[in-house]
């Protein structure tokens, strides 16, 4: 468990180059990355549930995001976009590809449903955090 | 005049934003803040994935209507953040709009990261999602070298100006091809399944589809409704490319995956 929250990190990180985050903010990125990834894998151990464990971890990264671009004064997108790229349903595209060209049309709809619950989940967890609404305006 | 240079900031930074992949209602918020700056009776701004529109008019000026057409973007937040430090700092008066303007011009020409750090971050990022889905220490090289592979594969072709759709196909090819010459006929990767998700990972549009839904949540329907449609094309193009190439793979082998 250490090793992959280690390796959300990295992975973050280099994610966030490739999207051109500036070096300044490239640890926050990786230490949103895993901490969303270390409470879903939390999550995931003990209530067996992707969907819900996603929204957890989804919202703890978009809280984190959210305080981070209020104390570096950069906007939230920057910590949020890869803040959830470990979370987003990568693999759960890949099974559903997978199943359809195994002829699995039952496992495809399952995996289908599931990689788009994931993804309805992580969108409104950073709604939720979005609309709370700003102390003082900028 | 000023109003009028005002107004080419506006949407000039209204389409960095867009073109460096900010979401709709930073570009729309933006554009809003830096006009409001000068008392125009009406500010109207409606901004898609694809464009921006914006109006001004005042009394003692004529209605302007400026449409913007964007058509390339990409990914580069560092600029995003730059814009939106230069309209704040346009907003609290403490910059002339002038200089706005040249700032925004110098945002426009700064460099990306270079394209061998980019293609290392890809490799190394497939590597790392590799580990992260559960796979061991020789599929977190395997995948490495795929992704430096794919990420060569797309630069040599976004080079030549093709398209994005044909691009993620021949990505998502070269990623099936590289995994299980990597698994099966050099035995360098023990598990396949980590090490596909991982080399997709840089392509795969799960951050495009959760802001699509995001987007229409929020009451963004147009940007939402083609985010979305972008998004699935992507994932359909990566899809077969994979695909074709694991069911050529499963036909000769009759259907034994490592």
């Amino acid at each position: 468990m250490i090793v992959k929250t280690m390796s959300a990190f990295f992975a973050t990180i280099f994610f966030s180059i490739i999207f051109n985050i500036a070096k300044k903010n490239l640890i926050f990125c990786g230490l949103g990355g895993a901490i969303g990834w270390f409470i879903y894998l939390c999550c995931i151990q003990s209530i067996h549930s992707p969907v819900l464990a996603s929204f957890l971890g989804a919202l703890t990264v978009a809280i984190f995001s959210r305080s981070m671009s209020k104390i570096r004064k950069v906007p939230v997108t920057i910590f949020l976009i890869s803040g959830i790229i470990p979370l987003v349903p990568g693999a759960g595209m890949y099974r559903t590809m997978f199943a359809i060209i195994n002829n699995d049309l039952v496992g495809a709809a399952t995996y289908g449903i599931s990689t788009l619950q994931i993804a309805g989940v992580i969108a409104i967890a950073m709604v939720m955090v979005s609309s709370f609404p700003n102390k003082k305006q900028r | 005049m000023q109003h009028r240079s005002l107004f080419h900031v506006a949407l000039l930074a209204g389409e960095i934003m867009l073109r460096n992949g900010a979401e709709t209602y930073r570009v729309e918020d933006t554009i809003n803040r830096i006009l409001h700056t000068y008392e125009f009776e009406i500010i109207e701004s409606f901004v898609t994935p694809t464009g921006i529109f914006v109006t001004i008019a005042d009394s003692n000026t004529e209605l302007i209507t400026l449409i913007k057409r964007v058509q390339h973007r990409t990914t580069n937040l560092e600029k995003v953040a730059l814009v939106n430090d230069i309209s704040r700092r346009l907003v609290s008066g403490s910059l002339e709009i002038s200089e706005a303007l040249k700032e925004l011009q110098q945002i426009q020409q700064k460099p990306p990261y270079s394209s061998f750090i980019i293609t290392l971050s890809i490799g190394l990022a497939s590597a790392f999602f590799t580990l992260m889905f559960g796979g061991h220490w020789r599929d977190f090289i395997a995948s490495g070298i795929i992704g430096i592979i794919l990420s060569m594969v797309q630069l040599y072709f976004s080079n030549k100006k093709i398209s994005n759709f044909f691009i993620n196909i021949v990505g998502g090819a070269c990623i099936g091809l590289t995994s299980i010459l990597l698994t099966s006929i050099l035995p360098l990767g023990q598990h396949l399944d980590p090490i596909i998700i991982g080399s997709i990972m840089p392509l795969v549009p799960g951050v495009a589809i959760t802001n699509a839904i995001r987007d229409t949540i929020q009451g963004d329907l147009v940007a939402g409704n083609s985010r979305a449609t972008e998004a699935f094309l992507i994932a359909i193009s990566i899809a077969t490319g994979v695909g074709i190439v694991l069911k050529i793979f499963l036909l000769i082998t009759g259907g034994s995956m490592p």
